[in-house]
């Protein structure tokens, strides 16, 4: 076995036990196995960074072209806002959907295998931006899902006057959920814009064509729409709470389908494999 | 010699307010002054003095006449007959009169089950009467081990987890919406007395700023001045609503003074900030419909009291676990008293030593190997034990000349201590004030409707 597989097998293996914790440790309602939980997620994620920084360091120009980095980076950069919240808000709660996605995504990141043949200008700067800021929109994205699930689910108790039991106790309050959402639509859109113009500016470069009716494309543009709209509402309109909630979720359960939908099963440049 | 606890006392159960209020003790440091004096067959003295109970805690002589005396003097002291006083008292002794100082303790025996204030009233006596010297071995210790108690009750049960007061319940779900209520604004909208205990533990929770408006403005007034918030005119308080997050309503109108469309457009005024609705009156003040309006939550009293009630429900339930704790506290107490005389320690230190020889022993033997003879493993054992013995003999008869003292449990617990015969530690904020006691001097607010006035437990020394 490689150091390279002890190093993957590990960062698995510390996903995996954070996950199991932490579902442990919200069913039995017990602190001391959510900060462990916490601890093997941080450990895994420190692991997992020296992962990618490796593969980077060894073989930057063939790791670009793998569709495996890019579910491996996107189940880093997940981590990575999760972290930030986690830090700035203390959602912990939202560790329930960080770290079981970050472990799919990164299992997932080894299904996807195979090399493609990319002309040479894709490791620029603008390919480097388009992927960077869109993988870090849609980690911002999912914690906003997942805090507008939160939000949802402890708002409908709360109105219906149901009775609070341990799970919907343990949750943050609402303006919590509300300013995760908050954070995600005020950071997340200008990152997705970003992701978006470098893209085009990109294919420009490559393929002397802004726009190629990509079937992924077009749902990215409709994306960033409905997108730009929760935007506007929330900043300039003042919407807040189960709107916003909603138009989150729903935001970020398009991305997923553009991106694994599409990019497995139709026919687009996209692709993570050839 | 050996001791045994009394404890007499009357709470909430057996004595209605008149009677808590005609014996209640504000300084009981005098009185436990008084129980412990030379001629008094009584060695250690506490006294614990709350709007809800008045307990006596001594220890002394088992054969010595302790109730008529503390009872004489209890009266004595607060001007009343001893007769008046006796229906309603509760005596207990031995491991009966622990089990009760543990319950009272972890709230078991409050009236609103598992409220936190009593420890904190309890922590305070007994500091006074360490400041005073009333207390001494046997106290001391029941009174750390009632607090470690309370805390393993506490956190082991969920005892003390969930909101049992109207006005409670209304800010743990404040905190629900808002996350903290520090900063936030509440409105008044009559100043009747449940708005004022919300109001007081709004305040206390953290709310920045206070406006109350009344239809006597005079009231209004009053009542501003005291929370040091804005009085404002009962007619201009919808322009007032867009400044309030959380809104408490108790007039007496006979139909909503608030509905749902004026809320639409106050909203829109506060960029859809969500807003709390609390309606304690009835009839209601606010519209129901207000509670579909996005970011806008109602509660009335109704919805607040099933909260309460359900709670209450949660709280007896865990009840019965903490009532299994304080019995194995118990035990565990009463062991250390049992064995808190001569005949028993010098037992117990001299197993000790033994037991350190046999085990150092046992190594010795095992590294010599088995060519050992066993007249040499004889001699050996010989040797240890009475070297353990020889070392041990000059702390035994130390223990032996001063146990005979008065106070000589002191030196029993000093050297029970030394040589850690009890296997217990005491926890070290024993002497603390726990950072969870707030710090009122009543043990509930439920008391506070009732019109009993709050004795202050004690001044602090």
């Amino acid at each position: 076995m490689t150091p390279d597989n002890l190093l993957f097998l590990a960062v698995i293996c510390l996903y995996l036990s954070g996950t199991i914790l932490y579902l442990l440790g919200v069913l039995w309602q017990a602190p001391l196995l959510r900060r462990a939980s916490y601890a093997a997620a941080i450990a895994g994620f420190v692991l997992h960074s020296v992962c990618l920084g490796l593969s980077l360091r060894e073989e930057a120009g063939t790791m670009l072209l793998r569709g495996e980095f890019y579910f491996s980076l996107l189940a880093w950069s997940l981590l990575l806002i999760f972290f930030f919240l986690w830090w700035r808000l203390r959602m912990d709660f939202l560790g329930l959907l960080a770290s079981p996605l970050a472990l799919i995504l990164f299992l997932s990141s080894q299904a996807v295998g195979g090399v493609r043949q990319l002309p040479e200008t894709l490791a620029g700067l603008f390919f480097g931006l388009h992927i960077g800021s869109l993988f870090l929109s849609i980690s911002l994205l999912a914690m906003a899902c997942g805090a507008g699930v939160g939000y949802l689910f402890l708002e409908r108790k709360i109105k219906t006057k149901e009775k609070l039991s341990g799970f919907a106790r343990a949750l943050p309050s609402l303006s919590t959920f509300d300013r995760a959402n908050q954070w995600a639509v005020t950071g997340g859109f200008p990152l997705y814009t970003i992701g978006l113009v470098s893209g085009f500016l990109w294919a420009k470069l490559t393929w002397q064509r802004i726009f190629s009716w990509d079937p992924k494309e077009v749902v990215a543009i409709f994306i960033w729409l409905l997108f730009a709209f929760l935007f506007h509402q929330r900043l300039f309109m003042g919407w807040r709470g189960r709107k916003t909630a909603w138009l989150a979720i729903w935001v970020f359960c398009l991305s997923i389908v553009s991106m694994l939908v599409i990019n497995f099963f139709m026919p687009t440049h996209h692709s993570f494999a050839s | 010699m050996q001791y045994t606890i009394h404890l007499f006392g009357l709470n909430h159960k057996t004595a209605d307010v008149e009677v808590r209020e005609a014996f209640a003790l504000a300084d009981g440091g005098i009185l436990e002054r008084a129980l412990v004096s030379r001629e008094s067959p009584i060695r250690e003295a506490l006294v614990l003095s709350t709007c809800n109970r008045v307990e006596i805690l001594v220890s002394g002589a088992p054969e010595a006449e302790v109730a008529s005396l503390v009872l004489s003097r209890w009266a004595g002291h607060c001007n009343r007959d001893a007769a008046r006083l006796s229906p309603h008292i509760y005596a207990h002794a031995g491991t009966g009169a622990v089990e009760h100082v543990f319950r009272v303790a972890s709230g078991l025996d409050s009236m609103v089950l598992g409220e936190p204030q009593i420890l904190g009233q309890m922590k305070d006596a007994y500091r006074r009467a360490v400041g005073n010297g009333s207390t001494g071995v046997i106290l001391n210790r029941l009174l750390h081990k009632a607090f470690s108690t309370a805390k393993k009750v506490r956190t082991a049960t969920g005892i003390g987890a969930s909101a049992v007061s109207i006005s409670y319940a209304a800010v743990e779900l404040a905190k629900r919406i808002f996350g903290e209520t520090a900063g936030k604004k509440a409105m008044l909208i009559g100043a009747g007395e449940m708005a004022e205990l919300a109001a007081t533990h709004l305040l206390t929770s953290g709310i920045s700023h206070l406006f109350v408006a009344n239809r006597t403005f005079s009231r209004a007034k009053e009542l501003a001045e005291r929370f040091h918030g804005t009085a404002i005119p009962f007619e201009n308080l919808v322009e007032h609503l867009p400044e309030a997050d959380i809104v408490i309503s108790s007039t007496g109108a006979p139909q909503a003074i608030i509905r749902a469309r004026d809320i639409k457009d106050v909203l829109k005024k506060r960029r859809q900030r969500p807003m709390f609705f609390i309606d304690i009156a009835v009839p209601r003040d606010i519209d129901p419909d207000v509670n579909s309006l996005d970011n806008v939550y109602l509660y009335d009293i109704d919805d607040l009291r099933e909260v309460v009630e359900e709670n209450l429900a949660q709280r007896k339930e865990e009840a019965t676990r903490a009532g299994e704790i304080v019995l194995e506290q118990v035990e565990s107490f009463s062991h250390w008293l049992k064995a808190l005389d001569l005949s028993p320690t010098i037992v117990d230190v001299l197993r000790y030593g033994e037991d350190i020889a046999k085990k150092e022993l046992c190594k010795t033997l095992r590294r010599l190997g088995p060519d050992v003879s066993p007249e040499t493993a004889k001699a050996l054992e010989r040797l240890a034990l009475s070297i353990s013995h020889k070392i041990l003999h000059e702390p035994i008869v130390f223990l032996k000349r001063r146990s005979r003292e008065n106070a000589g449990e002191r030196f029993l617990d000093l050297i029970r201590r030394v040589f850690d015969l009890d296997k217990e530690t005491v926890p070290e904020d024993a002497h603390g004030r726990g950072a969870d006691d707030p710090a009122c001097g009543c043990e509930d607010e439920i008391s506070n409707k009732a019109g009993a006035p709050c004795v202050p437990t004690s001044s602090r020394n």
